[in-house]
């Protein structure tokens, strides 16, 4: 095996002779071999195991679902949800890409070939192992292995994990599949975002597409799909395995007219107003304590008190937008459940719900189109202009709903995608179906983690992680099983000593039992390492670092052991490195002030009005 | 994000909208001639907008374009040239979308008139008759009150009722049959009809516009020297418009004539049954400018009885609201 070189932006991160090595030695390998071989066996069917439906929602929020806290209508996923657990303390990556590799390899994302998303792959790190872009070949696929363990596999949806045959869902385990290769697009054509790759890629089988089905629209083909792959091979006694990773509720805001309209005006109150509402559901719905407080807005967005009306509407229009992404995710989500029930499926059927990332508040199309004079900005021009408040919806158009509401998305939380604030990773999770057995509509604040889903399927499926693939030595994985706790006999499958770490675009943190550290960069971040106590604090609020140098040091040395055992690249570009001299300088966020905003009109007692004489 | 981009960025969306919903081609006023009012007439805007129009019109056939009730003068010939400036005034009653407007009409008029089997030139020059008009809507998007209702404006299906009244005090000679002003309080009642098919977004808008309406005339006593009497004469309007671009929309028009036969002391004429069909280009200049061009024309008119009319029309129409003509200073500041 190739020996690794950890570089960093920030400093020399040691090499180690071999990172698989490594591990062993730190011990951590030691906790994947006893994942190797299930300590817990799943209560299934004795003659059939269950089939696993994964609902993989693209930037969906931490509280978008009804049963999250959000104004949001979702029955069909609240159906789940009180039919099974949800889950608080669930993380994934900060973004896409990384989160699917760790999802489909169990593998931590700087060895698995996303340490980087492809888009925005540093110089230091192209070539580089772990670095490729896409899922390279050191790693099985959990498909691949459910595959091997008798099941159908199924994908339909968002696949961004490379394009070449063979990198695509049926070259990594998918038996069928209906897939965006890209990251985002159009949801009615194949239309994309640059003038460099201006068609999104579409396979189909295991065939790229020329043209997309007549009367395409993603959410829609992709539930038609799953249900046509599975009603092709129901019945043949074996289980099946279905991702369904929707494109929804990514931006562009795309959907059909009728689903557009069904919360007029309900976001003119404002940002503000929609957070508070949903933290007192979630504190209702026992999703979070009674004492916590939201994070604080990001400076930059202004309090919607003092927009005016207009202002208001046009930016609560987005947000109506949002919410019917998802209510139109929800309807077919809810497609798909009422076809297992309609066959008989759906109680030997586990699923799992979750969002891939914190919610986008990232311009990404400004990034992409916002210089004018560019070719992209060209293209952008000719098939992203339709910019008109009443045609948000329609193909070409593009409409995201900005920082203001990815911050309601991920309420309570601070920050959102791509950064590595609770609200960029953590995530909602629901777990329903046979092999949960804690009391149905449950909330479990367990530490859990995308990774654990390897090893969790695997046990499902009554089979194990090997060592070799294929005559391949294949790396450790990092994630633990759920099945003890979603048997009752355990609350979290974490202890404190196990950690969680991330690192994307050179953002990176460190979770250990309450305590985390991040390091972003400015102006988001500070630039330097901030600590937090979760348990206390969960909308990282107080920085800790100067009054707790001690757990900061003992932290500080968790990200190492961390990145060393991981293959860290620090990027030396990143897609943050300017945003300092982007964003206003930062200031506190402090409500009410100035109070010149905010002093309402004095009224002298009538008594003493009088006229000039 | 930029610094020079804040997260309000997408609010510059909003003075697109306004502008559009500013765009006035909605304030094109009645005109005489075919004595049909523009297709778009009776999309609604932001209430307490104000509207001026400008149109002339030159127009020929066998009828007095300035006399709604269109009576026939069988074998005469006139020609036209019609201006007529007006005001209007969009506001909201009951949260009702609602308008009044009053239209000036004024210009020359010159023909041949047969009267008795003699066949005279005659002309007339001067103002003709102000009608007032009062339009609310009774079906359909509540008035736009604030902003943000006029950037939810939508027609989809919506209906006005709609009342006209002409103060006869234009220009009339009882001498002449041939006059600017008619010399008789009329008016008519009607319902606009609006049905937005498809999208509403500038470049894509299509809509179906109806406007059925009942003409009502009193008598004139002294319509050189006789007395003229006109029945009810019911009018429907239809118009099939369609954006061609963001600015530039174009429409189809149709116009129908029944009833309204004229008596002149005790001699009943002929009930108007016309059909005439026209076209119409608008053009959205700038956010407080609009222009149209149309041309209108009645079919199977040969007989000499029938009516003859057509029209050349051009409008220019300026619109305005304090609140947005407040930001537009402070946003060149």
């Amino acid at each position: 095996m190739k020996t690794a070189v950890l570089r960093s932006a920030h400093g020399p991160v040691r090499n180690p002779t071999n990172r698989w090595a490594f591990l062993k030695q730190s011990g951590l390998m030691g906790m994947a071999a006893a994942l190797a071989t299930p300590a817990f066996t799943f209560a299934a069917e004795p003659h059939r195991p269950p089939n696993i439906v994964i609902i993989l929602g693209d930037d969906m929020g931490y509280a978008d679902m009804g049963s999250f806290g959000s104004e949001i209508k979702t029955p069909n996923l609240d159906s789940l949800a009180k039919d099974g657990v949800r889950f608080t303390n669930f993380y994934t990556n900060p973004t896409s890409s990384p989160t699917r590799s760790v999802l489909l390899t169990g593998v931590d994302s700087h060895l698995n070939g996303l340490g980087n998303m492809d888009e925005w792959a540093a110089p230091n790190q192209w070539g580089e192992e772990g670095y490729e872009g896409y899922l390279n070949n050191s790693v099985v696929t959990l498909p691949q292995l459910l595959k091997d363990a008798g099941y159908h596999t199924y994908m339909v949806g968002k696949w961004h994990l490379g394009k070449a045959p063979n990198q695509i869902p049926a070259a990594r385990g998918f038996e069928r599949d209906f897939s965006l290769l890209d990251g985002a697009g159009s949801y009615f054509d194949m239309t994309n975002f640059t003038a460099a790759s201006p068609r999104s890629v579409y396979t189909e089988n295991g065939r790229y597409l020329a043209r997309l089905p007549k009367g395409y629209f993603a959410t829609k083909t992709y539930t038609d799909k799953m249900i046509e792959f599975i009603g092709a091979n129901h019945g043949d006694g074996k289980p099946f395995f279905a991702y369904v990773a929707h494109q929804a509720p990514h931006d562009p805001y795309q959907l059909p007219r009728s689903w557009r309209n069904r919360h007029v005006g309900e976001y003119d109150k404002g940002w503000d107003a929609v957070r508070q509402a949903r933290l007192k559901k979630q504190v209702e719905l026992g999703i979070t304590s009674s004492d916590t407080q939201l994070a604080d807005r990001m400076w930059f967005v202004p309090d919607p008190i003092v927009l005016a009306p207009v202002a208001r509407a046009v930016l609560g229009k987005k947000m109506e937008l949002y919410a019917g992404m998802m209510e139109n995710l929800d309807y077919h989500v809810g497609r798909l459940i009422n076809y297992l029930k309609k066959i008989g499926e759906y109680e030997n059927t586990i699923f799992i719900v979750f969002g891939d990332n914190g919610a986008e508040g990232t311009d990404l199309f400004q990034m992409l189109a916002g210089a004018p004079g560019t070719r992209n900005y060209l293209f952008a021009a000719n098939k992203w202009a339709q910019t008109d408040i009443n045609a948000w919806g329609d193909p070409g158009s593009y409409v995201a709903y900005g920082p203001m509401w990815a911050q309601v998305s991920m309420t309570p939380f601070s920050q959102y995608k791509g950064w590595v604030g609770e609200g960029g990773i953590r995530n909602a999770l629901i777990v329903s179906g046979p092999i949960v057995k804690r009391p149905k509509g449950s909330i479990n604040n367990g530490l859990m983690h995308v990774a654990d889903l390897m090893p969790t399927l695997l046990e499902v499926a009554g089979t194990t992680y090997p060592k070799a693939y294929k005559g391949t030595e294949v790396p450790p994985l990092i994630g633990k099983s759920w099945g003890p706790m979603l048997a009752g006999q355990a609350d979290s499958p974490r202890t404190n000593q196990d950690y969680m770490a991330w690192e994307i675009f050179g953002n990176h943190a460190v979770r250990q039992g309450d305590w985390k550290i991040r390091w972003e960069y400015e102006s988001i971040g500070k630039g330097k390492w901030e600590l937090f106590n979760l348990a206390a604090d969960p909308a990282e609020k107080k920085d800790l670092a100067v009054e707790r140098p001690d757990k900061l040091g003992e932290m500080i040395a968790v990200w190492d052991t961390y990145a060393k055992a991981n293959n860290v690249i620090l990027p030396n570009r990143s897609m943050f490195e300017t945003l300092k001299d982007q964003l206003p300088p930062r200031v506190p966020v402090d409500p009410g002030y100035p109070p010149a905003n905010y002093k309402q009109q004095f009224v002298p007692p009538k008594d003493m009005m009088a006229n000039p004489k | 994000m930029k610094n020079d981009e804040s997260p309000l960025r997408p609010v510059h969306w909003f003075w697109f909208v306004v502008a559009t919903m500013l765009s006035f081609s909605a304030f094109l006023l009645p005109s005489e001639a075919l004595a049909q009012v523009p297709a778009r007439f009776y999309w609604k805007n932001l209430s307490n907008s104000n509207g001026v129009p400008v149109i002339v019109q030159s127009v020929s056939g066998n009828t007095n374009p300035f006399d709604h009730s269109a009576i026939v003068t069988p074998g005469a010939n006139f020609d036209v040239t019609l201006a007529l400036v007006g005001y209007a005034r969009t506001f909201s009653l009951h949260n009702r979308a609602t308008m009044f407007a009053i239209l000036a009409p004024m210009g020359r008029i010159s023909g041949d008139v047969t009267d008795a089997g003699r066949t005279t030139k005659q002309s007339a020059a001067g103002f003709g008759d102000p009608m007032f008009e009062f339009d609310i809507n009774l079906h359909g998007p509540r008035a736009q009150k604030l902003l943000p209702d006029a950037i939810r404006y939508q027609p989809g299906f919506s209906i006005d009722l709609l009342g006209d009244l002409a103060l006869p005090i234009g220009h009339y000679d009882s001498k002449q049959s041939l006059n600017l002003g008619q010399n008789r309080w009329y008016g008519r009642i009607g319902a606009p009809i609006v049905w937005q098919l498809g999208p509403w977004v500038p470049g894509r808008r299509t809509t179906l516009e109806f406007l059925p309406t009942v003409w009502l005339f009193a008598e004139n006593n002294d319509f050189v020297g006789k007395t003229l009497k006109s029945d009810p004469l019911f009018q429907l309007d239809g118009h099939f418009t369609r954006d061609l671009t963001e600015n530039f929309w174009a429409a189809f028009d149709t116009v129908w004539f029944a009833g309204g036969k004229a008596t002149i002391d005790g001699v009943a004429g002929e009930n108007r049954n016309n059909l005439g069909l026209g076209l119409t280009a608008g053009y959205k200049i700038n956010d407080n400018l609009g222009l149209t061009f149309g041309y209108k024309s009645t079919i199977n008119d040969s007989a000499p009885d029938a009516l003859r009319l057509n029209q050349f029309s051009f409008s220019l129409v300026y619109g305005w609201n304090s609140v947005v003509e407040g930001m537009n200073r402070l946003k060149h500041e």
